[in-house]
């Protein structure tokens, strides 16, 4: 939203309660059909688009008020259908786009600015009405413009990154009657730790409702001098909404160590769990190699001769839509591909088709295979995506691998559901149990799935033998061991690494551990174990997975660069070895000699 | 197949009814009943006597991707550290291993957390109010942290869980006894807007 002036804002309040309909574009939706999407839309942001219409890729369609707008806005990045959804306004003549209210804007941030302290993170808007620069601007003129300037100052604060730090923030002397003007200081600053709404006009006990459990960290709020204090279900109250809070008007409400321990998931997640480093070597191979082999056209002829006769695989479907608030959550997931093969015994009673939609033995095995969407992990080109646990497996003289992470689905089953005419066990059986998945072309959509997979895996004779393989197949959604920041970059001494990096997948590999290869896996293994030569700084090392590290040793041993040269070529080749080697083979000869271990 | 007698037929019903019972276990806030889950675990027998027969190996429990060092440390930690959950199964698959008297479980779930402010005790971190401070207008006062135990939880979003489960054959004979083997659990997804910090 932008304002031109305090009569522009007067205009946009008055074309809002007009209930002005407004224009919205929705791209990357074409994955699902129009009425998928309208759904979608009405069922999350609770708003009905009308008039819907085609235009090419993009779909056009109205909002019946501009705050249901930004409603649907809000949804913006959502996944849908495997893509992210992305909606804008277009044509709306109070939008950002229409060149109007640029200044306004500015002199918005400029007082934002003005009244941060970054050292003490606090944004102070204390007294506004009394501060020259607002008062000339006319933003006092009436009740109505004042009413309109907080919204304003907060959205084009949520805007601003030097505020994006914000943890304190003084509403004083305001004349607030309640938080309707300032009801999106939750959004802006939903990390807000301190709060100040003294010398205020608040007198109702309900007033900050809207704010129940929004701020999730703020330990302080100072209410004097508001009639509400005088309540005497005050505290109480203020407690409540907030849940998180330790200091009422300077007096400790709440135990900030107790409340810490409360709200603080005791068990921290870790990435990695390996019971000991010959195991974390052994599986991390497997695990990188299998996958791989799963991903080649060829999948059977590479994976079948882990398998035996006793082997097992199967494959669940959970189709559960998790909360639209977990990151990256699709919320119209496909598992059409899945669930007429899905052995998920909390969905399936009959024991005949569980029993059917087991497959023993290679045979039934690679019929299992073919039957399920090519896939493309991205193990080592998005290592922060995976977690791992690997525990020994005494009764099979083996160990036990669960690898929770995503794939892409590349292309169709090999098999489809129909083509089942074999007389084989495998493919005739559940028929009765399929549903509209298996032939709806809207739950039969590629897309991106999370999957948490467990290998029973006994090492043989130099290889391995699967004796069970379960995939669980599971709506995609970001995970909770990394957030979504880039791997951090030591500041280089020298130019990069020249030579363009050349697009491949990688090259599938054979299925045999290494006994006593030189393959450090980082997380359970102590710096020390790396190569001498390859000398990462401890806080590098610290924040790489096994992975990178392994990719990393396996590059220094094959390339004799020096560790920052590795990390370079590593980073630029987008953690892939086979690019980095022939990245490394394209541009050895351009590389200073420093760049070698000496 | 070797099933060991097993019955084959009700092993998928035993199956869920035994990983519906772990997970009730993890919900359950009452202290009490804590040996009754601890006696599922191998190796941790809480009324062994001297003289009775070596335990069998303590059962492997890797919790978030941390090993915890028994099935004791682990349950003492969930119980006085961990708010009230409350779990649902969404998904659930097991291979009988032939020949290793073992059978392995994936399951997927999700739980959600009581966000009351409240431990598993009922007690909460609020701290007396003094006599005429700010806001106890001499009403509220001495509240202190013993909140009564049976108020109404407050369940926040949900979370997603991947828990594995390497299981002795004897679960088929309806033996219950130390039939854990390994236990991992891990979140897998977690909510933007949940109280609860992981």
């Amino acid at each position: 939203m932008s304002f031109h002036n305090a009569n522009s804002i007067a205009a946009a309040a008055a074309a809002q309660q007009q209930g002005q309909r407004v224009r919205i574009a929705v791209h990357n939706w074409q994955n699902a059909t129009m009425q998928d999407l309208l759904n979608f839309v009405s069922r999350n942001a609770r708003v009905g688009l009308t008039e819907p219409k085609v235009e090419g890729a993009v779909l056009m369609a109205y909002a019946p008020s501009r705050d249901q707008a930004m409603d649907v806005l809000k949804w913006n990045g959502a996944n849908f259908a495997g893509n992210k959804l992305r909606f804008e306004i277009v044509g709306d003549p109070n939008g950002p786009n229409n060149g109007s209210g640029g200044s306004t804007v500015e002199f918005l941030r400029q007082v934002l600015l003005s009244r941060y302290d970054p050292q003490a993170r606090m944004l102070n808007l204390g007294s506004l009405a009394q501060d020259p620069m607002m008062v000339q601007k006319g933003m006092f003129n009436s009740p109505s413009t004042q009413a309109r300037m907080f919204p304003a100052l907060l959205k084009v604060a949520s805007r601003e990154p030097q505020l994006q730090s914000v943890q304190s923030v003084n509403l004083a002397d305001n004349g607030l009657r309640d938080i309707t003007t300032i009801g999106s200081l939750a959004q802006t600053f939903p990390d807000l730790r301190n709060l100040c709404l003294a010398n205020n006009q608040i007198g109702r006990l309900n007033a900050l409702e809207a704010w129940k459990n929004k701020f999730k960290h703020l330990r302080e709020l100072l209410m004097t001098n508001n009639q509400v204090t005088g309540n005497s279900m005050y505290r109480s109250e203020m407690m409540r909404i907030f849940p998180k809070l330790a200091i009422l008007d300077n007096v400790m409400v709440r135990d900030a160590q107790r409340l810490d321990a409360i709200f603080t998931f005791p068990l921290k997640l870790q990435q990695f769990h390996f019971d000991n480093d010959q195991l974390a070597q052994t599986s991390t191979q497997f695990v990188t190699n299998f996958l791989n082999c799963w991903d080649s056209p060829n999948r059977c002829a590479q994976l079948l001769p882990l398998y035996t006769p006793q082997s097992q695989f199967s494959v669940c479907a959970d189709t559960s839509v998790p909360p639209s608030t977990a990151r990256d959550a699709d919320q119209n997931p496909a598992f059409g591909f899945y669930v007429p093969h899905s052995r998920n015994i909390n969905k399936v009673s009959s024991e005949k088709t569980l029993e059917q939609r087991l497959a023993t033995g290679q045979e039934q095995i690679a019929t299992a295979f073919r039957q399920l969407p090519a896939s493309r992990h991205a193990l080592q080109q998005d290592p922060q995506g995976y977690a791992m646990q690997t525990i020994e497996y005494p009764q099979v003289n083996g160990f036990m691998v669960v690898l929770h992470g995503y794939f892409e689905e590349t292309a169709k089953p090999e098999l489809e559901q129909q083509s089942s005419s074999s007389g084989n066990k495998y493919n005739n059986r559940g028929r009765r149990n399929n549903n509209s998945h298996s032939n709806n072309p809207a739950s039969n959509r590629l897309s991106k799935k999370s999957f948490d997979r467990t290998w029973v895996v006994v090492p043989m004779n130099g290889s391995f033998i699967i004796a069970s393989d379960i995939l669980v197949v599971r709506t995609y959604t970001g995970n909770t061991w990394s957030e979504p920041a880039p791997v951090p970059v030591p500041t280089p001494v020298a130019a990069p690494v020249p030579g363009g990096i050349a697009p491949g997948g990688i090259a599938p590999g054979g299925i045999a551990p290494v006994p006593g290869a030189n393959v450090p896996i980082a997380a359970a293994i102590p710096a020390g174990a790396l190569p001498p030569t390859l000398q990462l700084p401890p806080d590098v090392a610290a924040r790489l997975t096994p992975i990178q590290l392994d990719l990393l040793t396996k590059l220094h041993l094959q390339t004799k660069l020096n560790a920052e040269y590795t990390y370079m070529l590593a980073e630029q080749s987008g953690w892939n070895y086979d690019n980095a080697v022939k990245g490394f083979q394209a541009s050895a000869g351009n590389l200073p000699p420093n760049a070698f271990v000496q | 197949m070797n099933y060991s007698g097993a019955n084959t037929r009700q092993q998928p019903h035993i199956t869920e009814t035994f990983v519906q019972k772990v997970l009730a276990h993890l919900d359950d806030a009452d202290e009490t009943k804590l040996n009754n889950f601890l006696q599922l675990f191998s190796g941790s027998n809480p009324n062994a006597v001297v003289g009775a027969p070596a335990p069998a190996p303590p059962a492997r429990i890797v919790f978030n991707g941390q090993r915890s060092t028994d099935a004791m440390a682990f349950l003492t930690l969930w119980n006085q550290q961990v708010v009230q959950t409350q779990h649902t199964l969404t998904a659930l698959d097991y291979h009988v291993i032939p020949g290793s008297g073992t059978v392995v479980c994936n399951a997927t779930a999700k739980v959600r957390f009581d966000e009351s402010g409240r431990d598993k005790r009922g007690q909460d971190a609020s701290v007396a109010t003094p006599p005429g401070s700010a806001g106890s207008n001499g009403n509220n006062r001495s509240r202190g942290n013993n909140n009564n135990a049976r108020q109404r939880q407050s369940w926040g979003p949900y979370f997603g869980i991947s828990m594995q489960l390497v299981l002795d054959e004897r679960v088929y004979r309806n033996d219950m006894h130390g039939v854990i083997h390994s236990l991992t659990y891990t979140m897998v997804y977690k909510p933007e807007d949940s109280l609860i910090d992981l």
